[in-house]
């Protein structure tokens, strides 16, 4: 029987393609709403493309950081400055699903860094503030290296995440 | 304990033993090359270190083209390219590195230079994104017992005009052959030889605790452990017998092997930082702050310490420990022995000790958080964490 869905691989890529627009504008909604996002990006450097890849076609999602605000730039290729890839859609999809810690998936070489390590940690640090917006406590228990200490609740995450960041994304086009 | 997907990789061919480095000639015609390259410092030269090596090379075919001994104590990136510079120059196909971390440095970060055609080594810098063949024949010859640079697939250059200290970790920095030959550590002294004996020990500890440790990498942590706690006093106590100090070496490079492949944690972390704020040399903060990254991790990595309790007390002390008491116990342990060396060769115990200002520890703690080895470490530390451990090291 041919398989259908997420259990096939191109399956797997269209939902890493969907969790990436959400992660996407998570972060950029987290930069917004939480002081410590903000303040670890506006330590990157200015003008500064970071990109998560999945290895070797994509998909992929980037943001761009200037004057410390951080844009969403989707799946366009820019010419990263800090590229995080997965090696296989596989390595990807139990971080991207909340099942995996970031530092985990790092720790079992499930992806590679072209970059700056300290940038990358930052990253890290974001994604996890980004993680305890988007995912329940009984998730996040097992990924993140300490409680989710959120600055905003969920529903107020979400909001944002689905209308103000979209309707601030239509403003500035 | 097996974890749920791991890798290990310990590709070069280890050469150990009394006069190995006779055999250089043959090392590196199984390579395929003889035009080496000899990279090194003036000070070995001096002390007549790297002179044995240049000896062993004149009686083989291969035909030294060029003696680089301008790497400074740092390894920067302008060093990186004069020496790619001369590599191509002189038409060498080899580089046989002889000296410490620096020196091992400075040749993994040539061997990129020369493979990627780079121009610009910051664009090469992170983990595991450089793939692709060396091609070029790679010796390490370590002078001294504590990097095990000889065996990781790890560098750091610094950019001395950018102000960065650039990491890189890849397979293909990895040396082809390792030679241990106790001639190239018996002059060392007493002080030096128990700092990095502790940057050793520190390196298969955390090794040993860290989220990556692996059944493989667990070998070579404890056998390292295990000769530091047989060898290291006997080499404090006789610094030339050859015997002791080979030991040492090979201790040096079991632990390089373990953590090149687990990784290291919270200690490394927090001693990179000392290092870079403070210029605490990287042995002595490993000493000092190596039992209180333990204390630190106990609550989660308490029976693994207690694991390696065997390998750093011995049998019958670990014996004669209850199971529950032996995490605690192999923090003791280490304590133990660093106030060994602290008798015979004044080894700091604390941070002040070692020069730092209570007024650092705030940047010391920023820098050690933003550590590639923190994200390693079985439990991850907030900044006020930080603190207050290092406050506890003062
Ligand atoms: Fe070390």
């Amino acid at each position: 029987m041919a398989q259908r869905g997420w259990r096939t691989k191109r399956g797997r890529k269209a939902l890493a393609a969907v969790v990436y627009a959400v992660l996407g504008r998570g972060l950029v909604a987290s930069a917004r709403l939480d002081e410590r996002v903000r303040g670890e990006v506006r330590s990157w450097p200015d003008g500064a493309v970071v990109t998560l890849r999945i290895a070797p076609f994509g998909p992929q999602v980037s943001w761009r950081v200037s004057g410390g605000v951080l844009t969403y730039l989707g799946g366009a290729e820019a010419p990263a400055d800090l590229l995080v890839t997965f090696k296989s859609v596989d390595d990807a999809i139990p971080l991207l699903l909340g099942m995996q810690g970031v530092l985990a998936a790092f720790a079992e070489h499930r992806a590679t860094v072209r970059g700056d390590l300290a940038l990358a940690m930052s990253l890290v640090r974001c994604l996890h503030i980004v993680e305890g917006y988007l995912f329940p406590d009984i998730m996040t228990r097992r990924i993140l290296p300490h409680p989710a200490e959120r600055r905003a609740s969920h529903a107020t995450a979400y909001v944002f995440l689905l209308f103000r960041t979209a309707s601030l994304e239509g403003a500035a086009s | 304990m097996i974890p749920d997907y791991y890798e290990f990789c310990n590709s070069a061919k280890i050469v150990s033993g009394s006069k190995a480095i006779e055999h250089i000639g043959y090392e590196l015609a199984a390579l395929g090359a003889s035009k080496p390259l000899v990279l090194t410092n003036k000070q070995l030269l001096e002390l007549k270190v790297a002179t044995v090596v240049l000896d062993a090379l004149k009686d083989t075919e291969a035909e030294v083209v060029a003696v680089y001994d301008d790497v400074p104590v740092d390894s920067s990136v302008a060093v990186v390219n004069d020496v790619a510079r001369v590599y191509r120059e002189t038409g060498a196909d080899a580089i046989v590195a002889v000296g410490g971390g620096s020196v091992l440095d400075t040749a993994k970060g040539a061997t990129i230079v020369l493979t990627h055609g780079a121009e610009d080594l910051m664009e090469y810098r992170g983990a595991e994104s450089l793939v692709g063949r060396r091609a070029i024949a790679f010796i390490a010859i370590p002078t001294t017992a504590g990097t095990g640079s000889e065996v990781t697939s790890a560098a750091v250059i610094k950019d001395t005009e950018r102000h960065v200290k650039m990491g890189f970790t890849s397979l293909s920095l990895l040396p082809d052959v390792a030679i241990l030959d106790p001639r190239m550590t018996t002059g060392l002294p007493p002080r030096l030889t128990a700092s990095t004996a502790m940057d050793a020990l520190t390196h298969a500890v955390e090794s040993f605790s860290c989220v990556q440790a692996n059944p493989l990498s667990d070998c070579y942590a404890r056998s390292a452990i295990d000769l530091i706690r047989e060898y290291l006093p006997k080499v404090m106590a006789d610094s030339k017998d050859p015997k002791t100090r080979l030991a040492l070496a090979n201790a040096a490079l079991l632990a390089g092997a373990a953590f090149s492949n687990a990784m290291v944690g919270i200690v490394h972390a927090m001693g990179h930082a000392t290092g870079g704020v403070a210029g605490v040399p990287h042995g002595d903060a490993m000493a000092i702050l190596l039992p209180h990254g333990m204390a630190y991790n106990l609550g989660c990595a308490g029976d693994r310490y207690g694991e390696l309790l065997l390998n750093l007390a011995g049998a019958e002390a670990y014996a004669a420990t209850p199971a529950a008491e032996r995490g605690t116990a192999a923090i003791a342990a280490v304590r133990a022995m660093m106030m060994s060396l602290h008798e015979s060769a004044g080894l700091p115990l604390t941070l002040a000790e070692a020069g730092v200002l209570p007024e650092q520890v705030p940047d010391i703690a920023k820098a050690a958080l933003n550590d590639g080895a923190m994200s390693m470490n079985p439990r991850q530390p907030t900044y006020e964490e930080l603190v207050e451990i290092l406050k506890g090291a003062l």
